[in-house]
């Protein structure tokens, strides 16, 4: 949609302004967390000192954060929490999104909203009875109480969006290949997915983001340091009773946040398409 | 060997003017073993469908709807930490409901869910409309305008704390050093402000999705409807209003009800910005079961608190679906 | 193989504790086993784990760190610690409890071993032990480890929320030395506030400063939550007063940004100089040693100011609870029976630095206190503590009222504009729930 505008001016102030607005509100915490993450631990107790912008920047909060906790260890952990639980999310998320896009049975509609419904189960209510099957598996205190428990809020959106993106490939493509002799599988995978591509793409992004961030799940599963994921790490370990080590937390929160903010630079482009695809079915 | 020569003879009597298959031929087909029933299984819709859904209506049994059956139970208990508990039927609900800090919490997060939820999406719309055009930039905007939502969320709350804080809030800087105010402002001193700071924060962490989300949408509008609308007359609020907006009212509603699902369950956030406080005004659901659950070790009245939440929320779901389907 | 480790270590264990003039009158524990001539019987890969609280004081956390290896390398035992930030401690351990698996030994705050008695194992033989080496423990640390005729938890360390204050803006107005009465505080405080430096108190929903206050001025006006026989009663004349006085020092002393503050926020206002005093853990003294020098030299700690009633304070202090489902609760108790041996727990005590204090009054006598004499209050503090739900025992359903924070609720609508009776009332309806 593009709005014509008149006289520059105008343009101006309905777009420009707003737009300004809008991304220095999206990211003024952001330049407010690197300005805490390199100023020296006496500015920042100062209430005077313009908080804007310090005079002598220090890169000692990140030489804490990677000296002194294992920090480096998290972020392993939560990487491979995160793309493992995604990986299970998507195929999950790719065969039953199929199943209730494609495929009539009796069935469809009940099964497709008591997958949603599920996702409306809130985790406070969930973790101490989830913490005993948990510790039936005997998972406790490895990625794999998270990795098996992440996909339960993840395969919903997953599901959604690839069903909204399955009904937007038309069936005759598949009707063709099946003509031609392929089975249903064989039609699913070799012709189905690849045009599926975006979508899986985009729901992947989601589910690792919401991995990338969870708290409460990993906090009561995991107790090892060596085990612990970002939030978790940076968040018990850098708020010491009442004194909390600001300068390593922010850093810890930066530092956390650009694996998946790289992810998504790359693909955000494709996450709109994909995005757009669902929504047309 | 029977069995594939069947499906072209199949295929071939479907023909219109062809013969009858003959019945012997069809009747007598030998039910024999062979490696290729599984294939033939998978060629059925719903033997198919339930492979398909194995792997998930596994996960989700396995992990949620047990558990939930076991929440449930508790939440009609009186189990406390390293007790066996015993079935009380509905009195934890009937200490909620004459509790203040519940009856509190209970207002707080449909408050709370409605006004952020709202918020996020007129902001988000905003933004998806300001995106969908084309200027210098457009892929780093687009990219960075998603930060919020990629930081842990635990993490940027800290740095919203600090924010706030009394003493060395950012904004009483700014407030003060420009003279519009001469006294600092509490910001999570007082019930309804902290109320604010908290929706706040869930809209700064929340409209990315709606924007990105929304943008999505605007884009799977065709540009000749607004050209025919312009050629028409209309203005831009107009065509907002009559083109784009019906058009996009699916994905509007889901976004909208997956995130108003998150945020009424919505637990770090309060958690970390202002842990119910202060006295207590700004609990919500999932605050206040985790708190009672945990600190009073009261698992079985910690249950019945965040089951509370369920009914409500099916309710508004169920609307929202109703709704969608009917504009289907 | 475990013998010679022990042959060599024990000597060196042997000699010290001789040294160090506590003879070998040691009942059990590794220097007795060794004085008896037997091998401790740990089978190859015994594990243990323990939780506790990410202290303040980093180097503490090293040391512990450093102490349960010793040990580890001692008794053959792979050892495990785990430090987390103390309100997350909760969730861990009910977790712990419920599935029955999880850290061997988890550290108790204040009343815990009464909230969590079924999960814990009896740990009579090690706290009997300790109290009759190092004299009895304070009447504190047994109230809330002692839980129906057993010890839950071996106490462990106390720490104590003391006032910290600016002597030098003190002495600007007159007070050469901290009042000791709450009418005195008031007094220098209004001046204070009059000089824009006021006191800070924190009411916000934090377990540690905002209780520090709320309980130490009921008592101290004489109130209290329940009588001994668990009648609630806290709407009395007594509670009326310390809340009207709450509201007066209010309204002259306090930084009125204290209804947000949670236990960290009068650390940051004290450190930034926007406050004269408060209450606090030795945290701020702490950074200020390291980091803002200056302050350091100006502070100072003293005690809680007496009331009416007396000067009393809100304590807890922390023990080990050995977990009922732990399967090596043999090496558990072993492990805190060595610990909390003067040798080891000389040098815990010393990497503390005087930050917190021991858990009898033996530990009153150790060197590290003469270092720093601004250290002194904490030292005498856990001599006035009184735990929460005083004078009932410090029960379940004391912890619930804690939770919900009635008694801070209560100042802090008061604070707000409710009337005192009125705020007294609702605290009361509040409490009788809690304690139905």
């Amino acid at each position: 949609m593009a709005v014509r505008y008149g006289s520059p001016l105008k343009r101006v102030m309905t777009f420009h302004v707003p737009l300004a607005l809008l991304v220095v509100a999206t990211l003024f915490p952001f330049y407010w967390m690197v300005i805490t993450s390199i100023r020296p631990d006496t500015e920042l107790y100062n209430v005077k000192m313009n908080p804007f912008f310090t005079l002598h920047p220090t890169v000692k909060h990140f030489e804490y954060l990677f000296d002194l906790t294992l920090f480096p260890r998290w972020a392993w952990n939560t990487l491979f929490i995160a793309a493992v639980s995604t990986g299970i999310s998507l195929f999950c998320g790719l065969l039953a999104g199929y199943a209730l896009a494609r495929l009539q049975f009796r069935w469809a509609p009940p099964l497709g909203t008591m997958i949603f419904i599920t996702y409306l189960v809130p985790p406070t209510l969930l973790f101490i009875p989830l913490g005993d099957v948990v510790k039936t598996f005997g998972l406790g205190d490895t990625p794999w109480a998270l990795i098996l428990t992440y996909p339960t809020f993840l395969i919903p959106f997953c599901t959604w969006l690839l069903m909204g993106y399955f009904k937007t490939i038309p069936r005759e493509i598949e009707d063709c290949a099946r003509i031609d002799g392929a089975s249903r599988i064989r039609a699913m995978v070799s012709i189905t997915f690849p045009l599926a591509v975006p979508g899986i793409l985009s729901a992947g992004i989601f589910a690792f983001t919401l991995s990338w961030n969870e708290f409460l799940y990993a906090l009561v599963f995991l107790s090892s340091p060596q085990q612990k994921t970002i939030p978790i790490g940076v968040f018990t370990e850098l708020v010491r009773g009442d004194v909390f080590y600001w300068g390593p937390l922010m850093a810890g929160a930066l530092l956390g946040s650009i694996p998946v903010a790289l992810v998504y630079s790359m693909f955000v482009e494709h996450y709109v398409t994909a995005l757009t695809g669902a929504v047309k079915g | 060997m029977t069995e594939q020569r069947i499906e072209p003879m199949l295929a071939e009597s479907a023909r219109p003017g062809a013969a009858a298959i003959p019945a012997p031929i069809v009747v007598a087909k030998p039910r024999t073993r062979r490696p290729r029933r599984l294939g033939e299984l998978l060629e059925r819709e719903h033997i198919l469908a339930a492979v398909l859904l194995a792997p998930t209506l596994t996960i989700l049994t396995v992990f949620i709807a047990y558990p939930f059956v076991l929440g449930v139970w508790l939440a009609v208990s009186d189990k406390v930490v390293g007790r066996p508990g015993a079935f009380v039927g509905l009195r934890n609900f009937d200490v909620n409901i004459h509790d203040a800090i519940f009856l509190r919490a209970f207002q707080n997060t449909f408050v709370y869910t409605f006004i952020a939820t709202t918020l996020k999406l007129a902001l988000g719309m905003l933004a998806a409309l300001l995106l969908n055009n084309h200027f210098r930039f457009k892929r780093i905007v687009r990219a960075s305008m998603l930060l919020p939502w990629i930081v842990p969320t635990v993490l940027s709350t800290l740095a919203w704390q600090w924010m706030f804080d009394a003493t060395f809030s950012v904004f009483n800087w700014v407030l003060m050093n420009v003279g519009i105010i001469n006294k600092r402002i509490l910001w999570l001193g007082d019930g309804v402000l902290a109320m604010g700071c908290l929706i706040t924060v869930n809209v700064w962490r929340g409209m990315p999705f709606f924007a990105i989300t929304l943008l999505a949408g605007l884009q799977t509008v065709n540009p000749d409807l607004h050209e025919a609308a312009q050629i028409d007359g209309a203005n831009a609020w107009q065509r907002f209003w009559r083109v784009t907006l019906p058009l996009i009212k699916p994905i509007m509603l889901v976004v909208v009800l997956f995130s108003m699902i998150a945020t009424f369950a919505d637990f770090q956030l309060i958690y970390v910005l202002t842990r119910g406080g202060p006295y207590s005004s700004t609990h919500v659901f999932g605050t206040y079961a985790y708190e009672i659950a945990m600190r009073a070790a009261k698992l079985g009245q910690g249950a019945s608190i965040s089951l509370s939440l369920f009914p409500f929320l099916l309710m508004v779901i169920i609307f929202q679906l109703w709704y969608i389907r009917r504009s289907d | 193989m475990a013998h010679e480790t022990l042959r060599a270590v024990d000597r060196r264990a042997f000699l010290k504790l001789a040294g160090a003039g506590t003879g070998a009158a040691v009942a059990g524990g590794i220097p007795g086993v060794v004085a008896a001539q037997k091998a401790p019987s740990f089978p190859k890969g015994t594990k243990l784990s323990i939780l506790e609280w990410v202290s303040f004081v980093p180097a503490s956390d090293v040391e512990f760190k450093r102490l349960a290896a010793e040990f580890g390398k001692i008794a053959g035992v792979e050892m495990t610690v785990d430090l987390i930030n103390m309100n997350d401690l909760n969730p861990r351990i009910a977790s712990a409890i419920e599935t029955k698996s999880g850290p061997d030994i988890i550290m108790m705050i204040n009343n815990w071993p009464h909230l969590y008695a079924d999960g814990l194992a009896d740990v009579d033989d090690v706290a009997e032990e300790i109290a009759k080496r190092d004299g009895a423990f304070y009447d504190i640390s047994r109230k809330i480890n002692f839980v129906d005729g057993r010890w839950k938890a071996v106490p462990f360390t106390m720490g104590s929320g003391v006032w910290n204050y600016r002597e030098d803006w003190f002495k600007e107005v007159g007070a050469n030395k901290f009042p000791d009465t709450w009418d005195e505080l008031r007094k220098v405080g209004t001046a204070l506030k009059k000089k824009n430096l006021p006191i800070g108190q924190a009411f916000g929903h934090s377990l540690g400063d905002p209780n520090s206050w709320a309980y130490a001025v009921t008592w101290g006006f004489g109130a209290t939550e329940i009588d001994d026989k668990g009648k609630v009663v806290i709407n009395s004349k007594e509670t009326i007063e310390a809340i009207k006085f709450t509201v007066a020092f209010w309204k002259d002393c306090l930084d009125e940004g204290g209804l947000a503050w949670d236990d960290s926020s009068n650390n940051r206002a004290f450190l930034a100089g926007q406050i004269s005093a408060t209450i606090n853990g030795a945290s701020i003294y702490f950074v200020a040693k390291r980091q803002f020098p200056e302050i350091a030299k100006a502070m100072n700690h003293a005690h809680m100011p007496k009331g009416p009633a007396g000067r009393f304070y809100y304590q807890g202090g922390q023990a080990h609870g050995v977990m009922k489902y732990s399967k090596n609760p043999q090496v558990a108790k072993e492990f805190l029976r060595w610990f909390m041996d003067r040798p080891q727990f000389d040098k815990y005590m010393a990497a503390n630095d005087g930050y917190v204090g021991g858990p009898t009054p033996y530990w009153e006598k150790h060197p590290l206190w003469e270092k720093d004499a601004k250290l002194a209050t904490f030292k005498d503090a856990p001599k006035y503590g009184r735990w929460t739900g005083y004078p009932g025992p410090p029960s379940r359903k004391a912890s619930e009222a804690l939770v919900k924070y009635i008694l801070v609720d209560m100042y802090a609508q008061a604070i707000k504009g409710m009337r005192p009776e009125d705020a007294a009332k609702w605290a009361e309806g509040e409490l009788k729930k809690a304690y139905a």
